[in-house]
């Protein structure tokens, strides 16, 4: 085996300045990649702010400003005071929708994640492989069916034409309700798996202890098992509620009444007029208005997200 | 014996027999809720689908009125003829063979950079990972705005968009983007780039994730063997971050067939542009159409979407599985943790069917994937032509 | 190839705003022969790792100097010193079978070293057959036990023929049987390749087996450089006897009046040259004689038979460790009494001042 060549005192020089040059260089670029990618990803936010700030002349320009000349706040006035976009209704639903749902979802996935993962009875495994399953399943599979379903609950509905009920009518049509944009959306395999992880990695020694000091279960999960698994319980929270946020298909074809309208439907058809031509400026400042609350949740929350996120891939 | 125990403890009233008895069903009684509403919300749509998609030409408004349907597989063999359907599945595929790989690279490129940094790391991350905080259909208006020409009465528009603004600052022409009159490439390369900036953030906090949990010893050791950069990367950062980029390629296909509210959210309802309505069209939109008026149609469309689905899902698990070695190494350390008998038989285990995996090479998986990628490109160019 | 350390210091910066800079390393000065097998030995945070891994050049020196023969390779990065390192944990790269691991370094190689393939080949069996594990070729390193994937390590450090090689911590993440057998290899296979090697151990027993020269640190600073034998038999100072040595060696207190040693009330020894003062007196448990005239009484606790040898565990009120420990041979008998009497063999009797624990040495006749 032949050996290594030995560097000369002076090429050495020579490779130790290359060496920085080249490190410096590198990381040049990496920062200037970094730094333009950056750009890329937040100039749609900027945009949205920019142009809902600017007058309608001001944003028709051929050349456009990147900042406003003057700014306007009339779009945002507009936003909250058309009636075009009810945007107090708008929210008001989303934010009921959200937090109820929310709640109940709460409750039934930790009791069901506590099952799965503590409790012993027969066919549990069988039972979360089915249930793991049911989420290869495209969400659309469902819809049809759903559709079907709170139209006519468990064909109460026709029951009820049958026998002239308008009660058992009512009961069976879910139609534009508050009912229909959140019991279909309770249970969701997913977070029950979140958190069945969870749970299983709180060592089992203490739910042994917990019983032999004779605690109930129920205790033992209100008191050990929740406040220990509470920052993914957190994290499904925010996930939860951000899905009643960004819910836009099912909302649509079931519930698109006045009444019951939620935030994104209101806002994708608001400010186009008969022609189809948007009020841009003030069409962004309507998104500005929604993303504002998403935005906080971000920058308050973002670590309970990210934790969330990184082990789901499921968006809302 | 235990019973005698307790009960002089005085805190468990019931018998040991009892709680046994009680103990088989408090599980049920725990899932009862969510079974309910699962039965109810899942499981039986699962089966009323298949029902439906066998029925043919089946709608609600005929079942209610009494009709009867033709069993049979006329509702699939309707779909796959229905030229709609068709530009749905075109552009569906056209979406994902783009956005996948485009976005999985430029995340790879971005997470990596961001590993070798310490300044500003945390800040630039906290920004990568904004748009996924979002709205898709709010953002996607916001986009829409930036690829937005205002036409006004002279030849030229009044405003190209900023989009168009920065072509022409670098001495482009404009382009029509997204308004009436436009060409559907221009449509496909909006989307594209709406749905690569969508899906960056995910993507790069798992690779992130995943290049930060490699053991920077490999690095050292590679900086010492005098490894060219390059290499670092292709021989051993990508083969060590292969599970997460397994990961983040499924979960991409998966949203990929199911690209739906971007769309709605560039182009509206109308899934394209004026004048050109449903040019961009997707399954989902295909389905959530027919839903209401044509259910057996839709019921067999939300099937073949599961196929392709399911199909793409097993290649890249499959893929996966064969370049997945991480497996072992925890399980090695696992071994020598837990000198414990039962223990170490758990570790075994699985160590036994990983080293068949081991033995076919990562070359080899990553080729099939590519070959898998290739063919999906062939198949979107076949639906095209 | 010599190695030359120059006043080598690293310094690193304190944590937050409060906590202070650390010096891991504090003028370390110290000419390597060519091809010897030198230890670095302390106990963790001794700054041995840290000097390790700043003559590979993955760590850069706060000041002084690196001289590989005639070379300055301080401001070197790694990649061009040609240095072989193998890491605590291996670091054998997961996804590749032994043999890519060990190729590895020599298709890096490039311009004049480029090696075909056919080379490369021969290479790679060249060393795995040094470190016998040209069997295990097409293996994954999850699939070796931990001695095969050490092997494996040196085996890809060796290959590309490094000017140095260097190994942190090398056995211990081995079991203690094959910790034994390694470490003869490691002598075997640093005896064969003549390369100069410098490897780091917490663990004195491993440093003193097979090395040829051995640094003693602490905290930043070396105490003594010496061959094994050397350091044990003639330590600079307390912390030196103390480190080295199983059982460890016995401390009591002990003062000098007259050329004479006192512990407590007797005189146990004579100790020419040394001025009248407080001390303490290291004693390694073979230093003992049993006499039942001695003059060192110690009260008697139990007393363990080992085969060969057996050690006897007594107490003494100047004892500055909880007992006192005496290796003797088995032949002995230890009278059943409750005190044991002893004389000393003087050359394994040290004096440390007080004041600063270095040795105060007297002349043994």
């Amino acid at each position: 085996m032949a050996e290594i060549k030995v560097m000369k005192a002076k090429d050495m020089k020579k490779v130790s300045s290359r060496q920085k040059v080249g490190k410096v260089l590198g990381l040049t670029a990496t920062y200037l990649f970094l730094g333009i990618m950056a750009i890329i990803v937040i100039f749609p936010f900027y945009w949205m702010i920019s142009s809902s700030l600017k007058e309608m002349d001001e944003y028709r320009r051929a050349i456009p400003t990147l900042i406003p000349k003057v700014l306007d706040f009339a779009n945002y006035v507009e936003v909250f005071t058309s009636e075009d976009l009810l945007l107090g209704k708008l929210f008001y639903n989303t934010l009921l929708v959200g937090v109820v749902s929310t709640f109940f979802s709460l409750i039934i996935t930790v009791l069901s994640a506590f099952a799965f993962a503590r409790l012993e009875f027969k066919g549990k495994n069988a039972l979360f492989a089915l249930l793991l399953a049911t989420m290869m399943i495209p969400g659309e599979l469902f819809t049809i069916t759903n559709y079907q379903t709170i139209n006519d609950f468990l064909g109460l509905a026709t029951l009820g034409k049958a026998l002239g009920n308008q009660f058992l009518i009512t009961i069976g049509n879910w139609r534009n309700t508050y009912a229909v944009l959140i019991i279909p959306f309770l249970v969701s395999v997913f977070y029950i798996y979140l958190l069945r992880q969870n749970f299983i990695q709180i060592p089992n020694e203490l739910y042994l202890a917990a019983k032999v000091d004779g605690t109930s279960d129920f205790k033992y999960l209100c008191k050990v098992m929740i406040p220990l698994a509470l920052p993914t319980i957190i994290s499904i929270t925010i996930l939860k509620m951000m899905g009643s946020w960004n819910s836009y298909m099912w909302p649509r074809l079931v519930a698109n009444d006045e009444a019951h309208r939620l935030i994104t439907n209101g806002l994708r058809t608001a400010f186009t007029n008969a022609e189809g031509v948007t009020d841009i400026p003030v069409q962004m400042a309507a998104v500005a208005v929604v993303s504002f609350p998403l935005f906080l949740v971000f920058i308050f929350l973002r670590k309970y997200i990210m934790k969330g996120v990184s082990r789901s891939g499921i968006k809302g | 014996m235990t019973t005698n125990q307790v009960k002089t403890v005085g805190v468990r009233k019931k018998s040991f027999a009892q709680t046994i008895r009680f103990d088989k069903w408090k599980g049920w009684i725990y899932l009862a809720p969510a079974l309910v509403l699962l039965l109810i919300f899942t499981i039986w749509p699962i089966y009323n689908t298949i029902r439906m998609s066998l029925l043919e030409g089946y709608t609600t408004m005929k079942d209610v009125g009494g009709a009867t349907f033709q069993f049979g597989i006329g509702n699939f063999k309707r779909v796959l003829e229905y030229p709609g359907f068709i530009t749905c599945l075109k552009n569906t595929i056209l979406l994902c063979v783009l956005t996948v790989p485009i976005s999985t690279f430029l995340a790879l490129l971005i997470a990596v950079c961001l590993n070798a940094i310490k300044p500003l790391q945390r800040f630039l991350q906290t920004i990568f990972f904004m748009p996924y905080v979002t709205n898709s259909i709010a953002i996607g208006m916001v986009f829409a705005a930036m690829f937005n020409m205002i036409i006004g009465g002279s030849a030229r528009p009044d405003s190209v968009g900023i989009v168009n603004n920065v072509l022409e600052f670098f001495g482009f022409e404009y382009i029509n983007w997204i308004n009436a009159g436009s060409e559907y490439w221009a449509n496909i390369v909006v989307m594209v780039v709406y749905i690569v900036w969508n899906a960056l953030p995910f993507k790069i906090l798992i690779l992130l994730g995943g290049l930060q949990g490699v053991n920077k010893q490999y690095y050292e050791a590679a900086k010492i063997d005098s490894t060219p950069k390059w290499r670092v990367f292709t021989r051993i950062t990508v083969p060590l971050l292969s599970p997460m980029l397994a990961y983040v390629v499924i979960t991409g296909f998966i949203g990929g067939f199911k690209e739906y509210s971007s769309i709605v959210g560039i182009f509206g309802e109308s899934m394209g542009p004026v004048g050109n309505a449903y040019a961009l069209d997707t399954m989902v939109g295909f389905i959530y159409r027919a839903i209401g008026n044509q259910e057996g149609t839709a019921s067999a469309a939300a099937l073949i979407l599961f196929a392709i689905i399911f199909a793409v899902t097993m290649v890249n698990l499959y893929v996966s599985k064969k370049t997945d070695y991480t497996g072992k190494k925890s399980n090695a350390k696992k071994k020598k943790k837990a000198p414990s008998a039962a223990k170490a038989a758990k570790a075994a285990k699985p160590r036994k069917s990983i080293n068949l995996n081991a033995t076919v090479k990562p070359v080899i998986a990553w080729s099939i994937y590519a070959a898998t990628l290739v063919i999906a490109i062939a198949l979107a160019l076949i639906f095209w032509l | 190839m010599e190695i030359v350390l120059q006043n080598l210091t690293k310094i690193f910066p304190g944590r937050g705003k409060s906590s202070e800079e650390v010096i891991a390393v504090n003028d370390f000065s110290f000419t390597l022969p060519d091809g010897k097998l030198v230890g670095l030995l302390g106990p963790s945070g001794c700054g041995k790792s840290t000097t390790l891994y700043m003559i590979s050049g993955l760590q850069k020196p706060s000041a002084g100097k690196i001289l590989f023969g005639e070379d300055d390779v301080t401001d070197l990065s790694p990649e061009n010193r040609g240095v072989g390192l193998v890491f605590q944990n291996y670091a054998l790269y997961p996804h590749m079978t032994v043999k890519q691991n060990i190729l590895f370094p020599l298709q890096n190689l490039r311009g004049a070293d480029k090696l075909s393939k056919k080379e490369m080949m021969e290479r790679a069996y060249e060393a795995a057959k040094l470190v016998q594990i040209d069997e295990l070729m097409e293996r994954k390193p999850s699939e070796l036990s931990g001695g095969q994937q050490q092997r494996v390590a040196i085996a890809r450090a060796l290959v590309k023929m490094p000017r140095v090689l260097l190994l942190d911590e090398p056995l211990s993440n081995l079991d203690a049987r094959l910790r034994l057998q390694t470490r003869e290899e490691i002598r075997r296979i640093q005896k064969e390749t003549g390369i100069t090697t410098i490897f780091v151990t917490h663990d004195q027993e491993e440093a003193m087996s097979i090395s040829d020269l051995i640094v003693v640190m602490k905290l930043g600073v070396v105490q003594q450089i010496d061959e094994p034998q050397a350091v044990y038999d003639d330590p600079t100072n307390l912390f030196v006897a103390k480190f080295l040595g199983t059982p460890p060696i016995n401390v009591l207190e002990g003062k000098v009046e007259g050329e004479k040693l006192y512990i407590g009330e007797s005189a146990v020894m004579d100790v020419p040259g040394v001025a009248d003062q407080e001390v303490i007196v290291g004693i390694r448990p073979e230093g003992f004689v049993l006499d039942a005239n001695g003059p060192l009484t110690c009260k008697l606790s139990n007393v363990e038979v080992m085969g060969r040898d057996i050690s006897v565990v007594s107490t003494h009120e100047k004892s500055l460790n909880p007992t006192v420990r005496s290796i003797i041979n088995a032949d002995n008998k230890v009278p059943a009494t409750e005190t044991v009497s002893y004389s000393l063999k003087p050359h394994k009797v040290f004096l440390f001042s007080k004041e600063d624990e270095s040795r105060i040495r007297f002349e043994v006749k």
